[in-house]
């Protein structure tokens, strides 16, 4: 179970709104008691895909890293990742089974028409072969 | 010595350390010395054939070692060795 508190949340939706009709991405902060981690905190990444994006994100290895340090510096874990499917449902596509990383929860909001419409979270194993969904509170 | 910042989800694996000393004049001396500490952070970094899997880059300080000499890059006392995935997608 993932619980995304409404502040961070509010700025995931925000951010995926403001790039529509590119897909946007971030990373969350907060905290993981085993499968249960809650989101406090929400830091909107640039979107690193060098050609169209309203169909791919990449994040730079290194905001990653500057991601880490800031959670370090706030006493926080980085929980996971966000993204945007614009025009599209909030399934974990191919691609981002491909380029996914097990550690972390991956978050993903569709925005239909440029408004947020619904969310999903998955859990990629290490293969990058499968997804399993899981529970998702906001 | 140099030092390895542990990512929040690989701390299970490592005792719940957020960081571990390691040994060795490279970087992949020093990535041996923390799965001979803690044999079950192989499978999360290294796939059976023993490369670092494809989501891994490691960074000593600042540099990716992707662009300086990969395992053999050189360590010394006192650096800050960081796990970092790559991450990406699509809707495609």
């Amino acid at each position: 179970m993932i619980r995304v508190h409404p502040e961070p949340w509010a700025t995931m939706v925000a951010h995926a709104e403001a790039t529509f009709p590119n897909e946007c991405c971030g990373a969350m902060l907060g905290t993981a008691d085993g499968d249960d981690k809650t989101v406090t905190f929400a830091l909107p990444l640039e979107n690193a895909y060098t050609g169209g994006q309203e169909d791919r994100y990449e994040i730079r290895p290194e905001d990653l890293l500057r991601v880490e340090r800031e959670a370090r510096q706030r006493g926080l874990d980085v929980i996971g990742i966000f993204h945007s499917h614009p025009d599209c449902d909030a399934y974990f596509s191919k691609t981002d089974l491909e380029n996914s990383c097990p550690w972390y929860s991956f978050i993903v909001l569709s925005i239909q028409k440029g408004k947020f419409h619904h969310a999903n979270s998955w859990l990629p194993n290490a293969e990058q072969t499968k997804a399993e969904q899981e529970p998702l509170e906001y | 010595m140099a030092k390895i910042l542990i990512p929040t989800p690989l701390r299970q694996y490592a005792e719940k350390n957020n960081s571990v000393d390691v040994s060795g004049a490279t970087v992949g001396e020093a990535l041996a010395s923390l799965t001979t500490q803690f044999p079950d952070l192989r499978k999360n970094l290294f796939n059976d054939e023993g490369k670092l899997r494809s989501f891994v880059n490691v960074y000593v300080n600042d540099e990716d070692i992707r662009y300086l000499q990969k395992d053999a890059t050189a360590i010394a006392d006192g650096d800050i060795i960081s796990i970092v995935p790559s991450i990406a997608g699509g809707l495609c």
